[in-house]
């Protein structure tokens, strides 16, 4: 099982319980008295059958109060996830934290910080490197959006080939176009193995078609779901943070409603992704305040409905470099989420909005995972550790403590050690060419390439998961979802003799 | 009276109460039976006095710990330092949390990277960014030590110190090394402000002379004290957090009784500066996360001692550069000390060790208070920021948030603005030279250096007195053979060219 990291404390808590009633009150509210616009025939009617008031004309549905509550609690708390390899087994919930990664359209370039499409074996790359980090417990989708050569269509498909083949953890499947009829083939090829099916809303309090379909084929998969928004504070949920809570919790609350209606006890977590909008640019702000205060009061609440709650603005940042600003907006992130008991953060490898990804910031994000880790682990308060006989043995100057043996069984315990952070002094620093951690994390890459071996799939299973590609290929083909043009390069790049890459 | 930052959620704590209690009776302990090395007859004198157990051959203290627990009882939980500008006046105390800069001996050339000294412009320079920014609240001893042009060693801080008082209405800090204070003390009188006393430890249990007189000039002139502990866990200190809270603790203690024994009721609060050694290459592991437990659990012990905290951990760290490892060394321990009870953090200006600051740093590191207090300050729960019938308004998509007032009314106070951080989308950033935060807050530099004003500026005849003191300084320290003749030479050139006061 991946291990995580467990927090060792009580969570750090921002709001009294009167205002988390007053949240809670406010979602139940409007639930009940606006509802939420559900696109999708048979979820009306499920939510008709439950109880909820719905109107079919306008494809509104009203949820009451004992409806919310009873679902909620059917919910699952805590959950297992069975990957590949049982030694990635997730079990979701608790005081665990794990981390997943957050994904990049694109990848970045290092010299003019721009992005551009990866090549294949790029993905692939950025795959492996993810599957070797120890502090990296699962995968979200993508971690890129496709590579070059791929249609808009077998992106998304492709990604999770790469990542079965190139990495034994968890993953987490998306929906479009059907995708998810493979996709859920796919993961079964791999006896005993399970995969996230992912689902959002389309704030404010809307779910489209497609998405309520593909929630439908996953939960009765059996795959567990990680469910989220991505609203817009001022935008598409009101301005204040309060407010903009009720917005998602009575979205998020419709989704385990309708979760728990499909199948009872199904498992479902849910993720907070709210950012401010920009109000000069319009866009919204990345790596802001108001999205860890706003994750912070949602990971407060949704622990006491007992869903794991997830941290999604943790990833991704505001600035374009992986510079000072991006250290200090991802750290800050990171260290809120898990003091505020999110049990899963999604966090390593994004850089610009969920523009760009890269390997580097994977690596350099990992050991901000193992410091945050590593602090909420916290420290052991026992004789040993506090070491009362051994003061006074030291006593004052000239005594110390370096050639103790104490000091040699703790300190390694007790500090984190970073593997790619500059550790050393000025002297050492101006010896071997002034290194930073990009240069550090640069040599990581080289070498977890060279060395990391993921477990590969078996040959049978590989040729099952290349037939259900073939079948998508065909599909989508004959869809018209893969122009001739597109379908000219694909081919080429399938016919390469690299292919594929892992 | 500057007002800081509000903490409006309850203390983290990673300690539970058992814990507290078994930190404080280990303490105890080790003063009882340990005790400490006082190199001050005075002060072994006085705790003589007080029914101490002094040793004065071996110059050995041991503390009844009913006088221990009398002593920590007598300092005030919170207290009000008198600035020359009372609207810089600072209150230190619970639930208040304000900063100031941690110091480099030198700045740091943005093109190499390489540590150098600074010149004397460059030295007020750092002093007015200090002075202009808002959410520096008080300046520490340095922020360089001294500058360049033969300034005789001695003599670096106390003509530091003049530049701060002819630089800045903020208060500062007095460092005790070779009893510099007795100068810098004056001086402060003179330009009408207060000043902390600023005594240090010597790790493990040891106490110098110059720093024990710093505690009887702070009686004498009724003066607030910081407390400084520098232990380094696992060469001066245990290796293990809870051990090095013990001996941080019990070196922190003795100070507080004699400056209690002295000036009952006088002003204190202990900073911690305690730092893990890099096994690897002996030098303190500046930015490790250990640290922070450290901090974290001796914020909470002495929160219940009723005595004001400082952070200094969260100043320096291991990198030389302003990249994205120091943008994550500098986050995360401070937002862990600001939640966790410490009443003032040493943030701002400093990048690699005791080595570099730079005013850039300060300005970037502006940022990142900002933020720490604004998710400090929490956030607003009440029907008008729930919004709910705002929401019901709304409904489903299509509605939205952006053409409502109730969005143009709350965007500004829900929302932490950064000075100096890219917020750009990127076709805006391309189009604006691809500019960093740091590219930014250079800019920001140049003009604060254009239009900041000391305010108000020393008065002539406080501008005598401060030349007066700094005369009769270099004649002691001449006749004292501190200057040899060769410094003397060039001081006195330095001097004459440099056309002061400004």
């Amino acid at each position: 099982m991946a291990r995580g990291f467990r927090r060792k404390f009580k969570p750090l808590e921002i709001v009294t319980e009167e205002e988390v009633n007053a949240i809670h009150q406010g979602a139940l509210e409007v639930l009940w008295k606006t509802g939420v616009l559900v696109e999708h025939e048979r979820a009306l009617n499920l939510f008709k059958e439950n109880g909820c008031k719905v109107d079919f004309e306008k494809r509104r549905v009203r949820i009451p109060p004992a409806l919310v509550e009873e679902c909620l609690r059917k919910a699952p708390s805590s959950f297992c996830v069975k990957a590949r390899d049982p030694k990635d087994d997730l079990i979701i919930g608790g005081d665990t934290v794990y981390f997943t990664n957050f994904p990049g359209m694109q990848t970045l370039d290092l010299n003019t910080w721009e992005p551009r499409t990866p090549t294949r074996k790029e993905y692939y790359d950025l795959v492996t490197i993810l599957d070797a980090l120890p502090n990296l417990h699962f995968f979200t989708c993508y971690p890129y959006f496709g590579f070059e050569d791929v249609p808009e269509v077998m992106k998304i498909p492709e990604g999770i080939v790469a990542k079965m083949r190139n990495s034994t953890m968890v993953n987490l499947c998306c929906y479009s176009n059907d995708c998810e009829i493979f996709t859920i083939k796919m993961v079964k090829v791999i006896e005993g193995m399970e995969a996230f099916g992912a689902g959002h809303s389309a704030p404010p309090l809307s779910f489209s078609s497609e998405m309520m379909e593909s929630l439908f084929r996953y939960i009765e998969a059996d795959f567990p779901i990680w469910a989220g928004g991505g609203p817009v504070m001022g935008g598409t949920t009101p301005v204040t943070i309060a407010g903009s809570i009720v917005v998602t919790n009575a979205e998020m609350i419709a989704y385990v409603v309708l979760t728990q209606l499909i199948k009872p006890g199904a498992r479902v977590m849910v993720h907070d992704y709210a950012l401010p909008i920009n109000m000069r640019t319009g866009a919204p702000n990345f790596g802001a305040i108001e999205a860890f205060v706003h994750q912070a009061i949602f990971n407060q609440i949704w622990r006491r409905y007992g869903v794991p709650p997830v941290a999604t603005s943790a990833g991704p940042v505001s600035s374009k470099k992986m510079d000072f600003q991006c250290g200090y907006e991802k750290a800050f992130s990171a260290l809120i989420a898990a003091l505020t008991g999110a049990n899963v953060i999604q966090f390593s490898g994004g850089i610009y909005g969920e523009l760009t990804a890269h390997p580097i910031q994977a690596i350099l994000d990992d050991d901000i995972a193992g410091m945050v880790g590593r602090f909420i682990e916290g420290a052991e308060v026992n004789d040993e550790t506090l070491a009362i006989d051994l003061i006074e043995k030291v006593g004052p100057i000239p005594g110390h403590y370096l050639n103790k043996a104490h000091t040699r069984k703790w300190w390694k315990k007790e500090y984190f050690m970073p593997k790619v952070a500059d550790k050393l002094t000025l002297s050492e620093w101006l010896k071997t060419g002034k290194k930073d951690c990009l240069d550090y994390a640069r040599e990581r890459t080289q070498e977890i390439l060279a060395t990391h071996k993921p477990k590969l799939l078996t040959e049978n299973q590989e040729n099952a998961i290349e037939n259900i590609l073939k079948e998508e290929r065909e599909y989508y083909r004959k869809k018209g979802l893969i122009s001739d043009t597109e379908w000219a390069t694909y081919k080429k790049d399938l016919e390469s003799p690299n292919y594929p890459y892992a | 009276m500057l007002k800081g930052f509000t903490r409006n959620f309850p203390l983290f704590k990673i300690l539970t109460e058992e814990q507290v209690e078994a930190v404080h009776r280990g303490t105890l302990d080790v003063l009882q039976e340990t005790g400490v090395s006082v190199y001050n007859e005075r002060a072994l004198k006085a705790f003589k006095k007080a029914s101490c157990d002094v040793n004065f051959e071996t110059k050995r203290v041991k503390f009844p710990p009913g006088l221990v627990e009398e002593c920590l009882r007598k300092a005030p939980s919170s207290f009000r330092v008198k600035a020359r500008n009372p609207k810089h006046d600072l209150i230190i105390g619970p639930g208040n949390i304000l900063f100031f800069n941690f110091p480099g001996t030198g700045t740091v050339d943005l093109d190499i990277w390489e540590p150098r000294t600074a010149t004397e412009k460059e030295h007020v320079d750092l002093i007015r960014v200090l002075d202009a920014l808002p959410n520096v609240h008080f300046l520490n001893a340095y922020p360089y030590f001294g500058f360049s042009g033969g300034i005789p060693e001695i003599m670096k801080e106390i003509e530091g110190v003049a530049l701060r008082m002819r630089n800045s209405t903020k208060v500062t800090v007095a460092i005790a090394n070779n009893d510099i204070d007795m100068f810098t003390i004056k001086m402060a009188r003179a330009a009408g402000t207060e000043i902390f006393a600023n005594p240090n430890t010597s790790s493990p249990l040891t106490y110098y002379t110059d720093q024990v007189n710093a505690c009887f000039l702070a009686a004498e002139y009724d003066l607030p004290s910081m407390i400084w502990d520098g232990a380094t866990s696992g060469g001066t200190a245990p290796a293990s957090l809870a051990g090095a809270v013990v001996l941080t603790n019990a070196e922190l203690i003795p100070f507080i009784v004699l400056i209690q024994l002295l000036n009952p009721g006088a002003r204190v609060s202990v900073a911690n500066l305690v730092l893990a050694q890099n096994m690897t290459n002996g030098a303190p592991a500046f930015g490790e996360i250990g640290v922070s437990l450290h901090n974290v659990a001796f914020n909470q012990v002495w929160r219940k001692y009723g005595i004001p905290t400082v952070c200094s951990s969260c100043g320096p760290t291991s990198s030389k550069r302003i990249d994205f490892q120091l943008g994550y060394q500098k986050m995360m321990p401070a937002i862990l000390s600001a939640i966790s009870g410490s009443s003032v953090l040493q943030l701002y200006s400093s990048i690699y060790g005791e080595i570099t600051a730079h005013p850039i740093q300060a300005l970037l590191d502006d940022d990142i208070a900002g933020m720490i207090g604004s998710f400090l300050e929490g956030i607003e729960v009440s029907d008008e920021s729930l919004a709910i019938d705002l929401i019901n308004e709304v409904g489903p998509i299509p509605g939205h948030y952006l053409n409502k007032a109730h969005t143009r009314k709350w965007w500004k106070k829900e929302q932490f603005v950064p000075q100096v951080a890219d917020r750009l989308t990127y076709p805006e950033w391309i189009r604006a030279d691809k500019k960093s935060c740091i590219d930014y807050a250079k800019e920001r530099m140049g003009e604060i250096l254009a239009v900041h004003k000391v305010d108000p500026p020393l008065t002539d005849s406080q501008e005598e007195d401060i030349e007066r003191i700094l005369k009769e300084a270099r004649e002691c320290y001449k006749k004292k053979g501190l200057i040899p003749d060769k410094e003397w030479e060039i001081y006195k050139k330095t001097l004459r060219e440099s056309g002061r006061p400004y």
